[in-house]
């Protein structure tokens, strides 16, 4: 054993075993789904199921109720980011190009959504929902996944539209463009990878919010993760790994496609002012 | 009109609608609520749900219950993803290039599945139970699903990925020449920690802290999914009052005292943010 540490080094093995605690604390979960999903059979206590099949997977398609839910969940998070790019992108422009009376306020007032602990907001929301009659509506739903991506969708691209320098606009505007022309040829590209992360976040935090949709939107819209709610205590363990799967598809790729442009400090801006 | 009025108005303009729904779903029910959560069942004004708040036996064991899930997950997530951290930003060997690739990915994971598959690898008769039946012949586990353990555990599953970005971005921004220099003169490790890379991070930390900690007390789906029936946490017991009892008054009231609990933190968090953008553009 001692001969071991000596030849590698105590850092290498310490780091060794950081990164084993760390594989299994935090893939060991996703891992112990991924196998439950392609399981036939798997008796206690063997350690790796003795018949694989894909079995499940068609009894979760033939569930109705599944099926239906990933299509409302697509539906809901296109609206919910179509909807907030609409209305945060310019507020994010605003912020960072223009200057206007209050603007330090209003940009701060972004921080209210995440300033409250969620399901205290959330219950708050619906009691005023009940008094309007929202509760089980499509907007109802749309507006509570809204909160959680209002402040990260204005201040991500906030800082992405700061960091293009005036300097590039400027020279734009010497040689004649109009400053439509400017925000489109030289300030929007220049921006979009942080409106890119942000729009990616917020769809991705749209198709998985839980408990909002839980208190509002139950029981005619069941997303996604509220059928798995259910799932959990209704389901065999088999079933529920093969939704687990479907629902963290979207997630997984998205992720990959957009891997160039996710990093720390962008996505680190969408939660504090830097 | 001059161009700056003009400019002002464009910005405005601009602004109000994204700040029209914010003021909508958070502004508004926060107010409603806090006056539904003084009614009640009549609608007369009274303190009847702040009384029954502290003196119901279940709800006070319930308060009890958040309030220690959160310090201890709180404490863990910090001292953990710190440590990550400041160790992924001084070291660069193969493990730690592993990590810092992976370490992002658990935040992206939807809470319900991160949830679903921790049932499943720590609940009776789960994976780690064959697992060290197997290996170890550890007959009996500790009960960790429908316990705190569990709870707590799935806390960090969730915050500490979190944290350490948070962390990590504003780790990156130390300048290394200021740490070689400090090394030069012959400064330890401790010395270097204490005297230099905590007090320029200590503002990010702060904004960490008023994350986990909001986090952890407003949580819901881990506690609703993994918790014991009794006591609740007190998202889960708030959806239950709203939900199941239909009790609106009493649900505010909950709702409000995790507010209160928070205040200050999110007070901090504010304040903070508006002296770091005042400092900026000054």
């Amino acid at each position: 054993m001692r001969w071991f540490v000596k030849a590698v080094g105590p850092r290498k093995i310490f780091e060794f075993v950081l990164l084993i605690v760390f594989v299994i604390f935090f893939l060991g979960p996703l891992l112990n789904l991924a196998i439950l999903a392609f399981t036939g059979k798997w008796n206690y206590p063997d350690v790796i199921p003795h018949e694989w099949s894909l079995k499940w997977w068609k009894f979760v398609f033939q569930q109705e109720d599944i099926a239906k839910s990933i299509g409302l969940s697509f539906v809901i998070a296109s609206i919910v980011t179509a909807l907030s790019i609409v209305l945060c992108i310019p507020a994010a422009y605003a912020f960072a190009r223009i200057r206007f009376p209050l603007s330090r306020f209003f940009l701060f007032s972004f921080l209210l959504t995440h300033a409250f602990p969620k399901m205290g907001l959330y219950v708050s929301i619906a009691v005023l929902f009940f008094k309007l009659g929202l509760m089980n509506t499509l907007p109802g739903v749309v507006l509570i996944h809204i909160i959680n991506v209002l402040m990260f969708m204005t201040w991500i691209p906030t800082a992405a539209f700061r960091n293009v320098h005036t300097a590039q606009e400027e020279s734009a505007r010497d040689v004649g463009a109009s400053p439509l022309r400017v925000f489109r040829t030289i300030t929007l590209p220049l921006a979009m990878p942080g409106i890119l992360v942000a729009s990616i976040f917020t769809f991705l935090n749209s198709l998985d919010e839980a408990q909002g949709t839980f208190l509002v939107g139950i029981p005619n819209y069941k997303t996604m993760p509220i059928v798995m709610y259910s799932i959990v205590s209704d389901y065999p363990a088999y079933a529920g790994a093969v939704f687990s799967i479907i629902l963290t598809a979207p997630t997984i790729i998205l992720l990959l496609a957009a891997q160039r442009f996710v990093s720390a400090d962008v996505l680190s801006s969408g939660f504090q002012i830097k | 009109m001059s161009k700056q009025v003009k400019m002002g108005m464009l910005g405005l303009a601009l602004v109000i609608p994204s700040f029209l729904v914010l003021f909508v779903i958070v502004v508004i029910p926060i107010v409603i609520s806090l006056l539904e959560s003084f009614k009640d069942k009549n609608g007369r004004y009274s303190f009847v749900n702040y009384e029954h708040l502290f003196t119901d036996k279940l709800m006070r064991s319930n308060i009890i219950f958040t309030l220690e899930v959160t310090i201890v997950s709180v404490v863990l997530v910090l001292i953990i993803s710190y440590a990550l951290a400041v160790y992924m930003r001084f070291n660069n060997g193969v493990a730690v290039r592993w990590i810092r690739r992976t370490y992002m990915i658990p935040i992206f994971i939807p809470s319900v599945i991160a949830t679903y598959g921790l049932i499943q690898l720590l609940g009776n008769h789960g994976w780690l139970a064959r697992i060290l039946l197997q290996a170890f012949s550890v007959e009996s586990m500790p009960r960790i699903i429908f316990d705190k353990k569990g709870i707590i555990i799935a806390q960090l599953w969730f915050n500490i990925p979190f944290t350490t970005m948070l962390l990590g971005s504003a780790l990156s921004a130390v300048p290394n020449s200021v740490i070689e220099s400090a090394k030069d003169v012959g400064a330890g490790f401790l010395r270097i920690f204490f005297k230099l890379i905590l007090p320029l991070t200590f503002k990010t930390l702060l904004v960490a802290v008023t994350f986990v900690f909001m986090g952890v007390i407003g949580s819901f789906t881990a506690p609703f999914l993994i918790g014991p029936n009794a006591p609740q946490m007190l998202g889960v017991s708030m959806e239950q009052v709203f939900g199941v009892f239909q009790d609106k008054q009493m649900a505010a009231a909950i709702a409000f005292f995790t507010f209160l609990l928070c205040s200050f933190m999110g007070y901090f968090y504010i304040q903070n943010m508006i002296k770091e953008e005042r400092s900026r553009s000054a």
